[in-house]
């Protein structure tokens, strides 16, 4: 089975047509599940820039670093599985046009180079947090780090939104 | 009553300046959108706090001291990003109840924000303690965080309703 023939079968699917509000009965159940991902959305980038800044040294420098990672992500992590649940019940909606939009491309992209910088980070200058942690300005690799980060999902909210205007 | 302002607003060369630049509103819109985030994410960070969920080792006068001014920054990319839109397509954003709902919201959110961040920095002491905290504060934090979803909703919902009422 191809690519495309596997997305036409998606799109076909009952819950799919039900998502594209084919029926009157769930003609807001789109706007609905994209007003959900765009709550969980908020809440992925809203914590993650958090710490981000605090790894470039602008917000509450001398703060911990360790501690602000513990109360942050199990609300990335939360917020980021609703918003991977009602993304791919949008994706059902419209396959084959999203998976070959090119804003829809470049948003997973970036996601996936964010997560490759957060696994950099993590096993990397994150191990020896102890040395630096209530330093007010973090070390070079971990300011490297939280710049990526802050950038790739602030292009994952751009391609995100551009995808409307584009589909 | 302000359709026919929208009407005219939208004849302006402004507005006529920025719908001819066809990349101006979905970046103004993925700005709005990224200050639209870190409102909500400081304002429910703030307001768990306020509702005693624990944040290790940190005051409430320090947190709100650290995302106020983040909010302060946001609110300032929120109201630029929605003028130019509501200048670039006046008629979209006045026709429907969603984008007044919104603006009233806003409103309402925002003087309470600055009413409870003068209280918090007048009396430190007072709202870092637990159990001295105003009574207040527990309802102050869920009637921002209702507001703040109801903004994001009523946000996202101007574009799926505006149709309706032209």
């Amino acid at each position: 089975m191809s690519i495309h023939s596997f997305l036409i079968m998606v799109e076909d699917l009952p819950l799919s047509a039900a998502v594209r509000g084919e029926e009157s009965d769930n003609a807001w159940l789109f706007p609905i599940i994209e007003t959900c991902h765009i709550f969980a959305l908020s809440l992925v980038y809203g914590s993650i820039v958090l710490l981000d800044l605090r790894l470039l040294g602008w917000l509450s420098p001398g703060s911990s670093v360790s501690k602000l990672t513990r109360a942050t992500l199990p609300v990335t992590w939360t917020a980021w599985g609703v918003a991977a649940l009602t993304g791919t019940l949008l994706f059902m909606s419209k396959a084959t046009t999203y998976a070959g939009n090119l804003q829809f491309q470049l948003k997973f992209v970036m996601m996936g180079l964010a997560a490759v910088n957060m696994l950099v980070f993590h096993y990397g200058s994150f191990k020896q947090v102890g040395r630096w942690d209530t330093a007010r300005t973090p070390p070079g690799a971990a300011r490297v780090a939280g710049a990526l980060s802050l950038s790739l999902w602030t292009a994952v909210i751009f391609f995100g939104r551009w995808m409307g205007f584009t589909t | 009553m302000f359709h026919p302002f929208a009407q005219w607003l939208s004849t302006t060369s402004l507005s006529v300046g920025l719908q001819e630049h066809s990349w101006i509103i979905p970046v103004s819109q993925s700005i709005h959108i990224v200050c639209v985030c870190l409102l909500f994410t400081s304002a429910l960070t703030i307001n768990a706090r306020l509702l005693r969920a624990r944040t290790p080792g940190r005051t409430l006068s320090d947190l709100t001291g650290t995302l106020l001014p983040v909010m302060r920054w946001a609110l300032a990319g929120l109201a630029f990003t929605g003028v130019l839109q509501t200048i670039a397509e006046p008629v979209r954003q006045f026709v429907t109840p969603m984008y007044w709902a919104k603006m009233l919201m806003i409103v309402i959110v925002a003087i309470m924000t600055v009413v409870f961040a003068r209280k918090v920095r007048a009396n430190a002491p007072l709202w870092d303690d637990v159990n001295r905290r105003p009574e207040g504060a527990k309802a102050f934090a869920i009637i921002t965080s209702i507001l703040w979803a109801s903004i994001v909703v009523c946000g996202r919902f101007i574009g799926y309703t505006w149709s309706f009422y032209t």
